[in-house]
């Protein structure tokens, strides 16, 4: 039984949570609207990563760079897009 | 066929290693694709109408719900992988089995929300901040709902050929995808969800 939950699987998991449950903290207390934001910034980007190397074993294949420059590409144009949409649409005009 | 031993079953082809390749590559567009659903979002959220904003139809229980449910399936779909790493089929077919129900209570939590927003009158046609919550909730409970079959399938396959070269290829790479929903989930949480009831 033991052999079916790796400690590097099972702390994973529970440091998800942890980082799920410290999200949740900005609709408990009451906080300034930047610091709600640097908390959830924070915890969803640590989240992601977690995932990305403990779950999806991005770096263990013959393919790692490979692998990890194309997430970052994707990562990059998903960045750009959501903030120079920001800056031309919302923050322009404020 | 050549096959390389020294690695795990689902690398052991040079086929299989492109296919894992690909799909990363895939997941890179649908990062891609999510961007540009989040980066509509923030700039239509505000534009309720005369609708009700995030804040008023929000409800904090069904989203804790849903966020626990697909984070303990991305933890049952490793542990599958796992237990496929360890030629272990009984162990991975019940990992991968919970994985499935899991998302299936996913999905039906998520049906409850929406049938939840069509009664306080948040519809596709509401407003611009509903128009863009249910687009991107949408794309996401879609990919779910794909996944679900997928993986059903990945189950009836390795229940009946076992392991081979291409059912522990393709459990792999469908263990991408899941996790890849949960990572897509983690940002709808974060901020959709707790950003709009901050």
């Amino acid at each position: 039984m033991k052999e079916l939950f790796p400690v590097k699987q099972v702390m994973g998991f529970v440091f998800s949570l942890v980082l799920t449950a410290v999200a949740l903290s900005v609709y408990f207390f009451n906080m300034s609207f930047e610091m709600g934001m640097t908390i959830l910034l924070v915890t969803a980007f640590i989240q992601a990563a977690l995932q990305l190397v403990f779950f999806m074993h991005a770096g263990e294949s013959n393919d790692k760079k490979a692998i990890y420059t194309n997430v970052y590409y994707g990562i990059a144009i998903a960045l750009v897009t959501v903030f120079g949409t920001l800056l031309t649409l919302i923050w322009g005009y404020m | 066929m050549k096959l390389n031993n020294t690695e795990p079953l689902e690398y052991s082809t040079n086929q299989n290693q492109m296919n894992i390749l690909g799909f990363w590559i895939f997941l890179g567009a649908e990062i891609m694709l999510f961007g540009t659903l989040f980066a509509s979002f923030f700039t239509l959220e505000n534009g309720v109408g005369s609708g009700p904003s995030g804040a008023e139809v929000f409800e904090i229980t069904p989203v804790i719900l849903e966020t626990v449910i697909l984070l303990t399936s991305s933890f049952t779909i490793g542990l599958a992988i796992h237990a496929m790493r360890i030629n272990n089929k009984k162990a991975t077919l019940a990992f991968l089995g919970i994985t499935l129900l899991l998302g299936l209570s996913f999905l039906g939590v998520e049906v409850y929300e929406f049938i939840h927003y069509y009664h306080v009158g948040v519809t596709l046609q509401t407003s611009a901040f509903s128009a863009i919550l249910l687009t991107t909730l949408g794309t996401h409970g879609a990919h779910v709902t794909f996944g679900l079959f997928w993986g059903l399938f990945i189950f009836l396959q390795i229940k009946k050929r076992g392991f081979t070269p291409e059912t522990t290829n393709k459990s792999f790479i469908f263990s991408l995808y899941w996790h890849f929903l949960d990572v897509v989930w983690i940002f709808i949480f974060s901020f959709i969800y707790l950003k709009g009831m901050m």
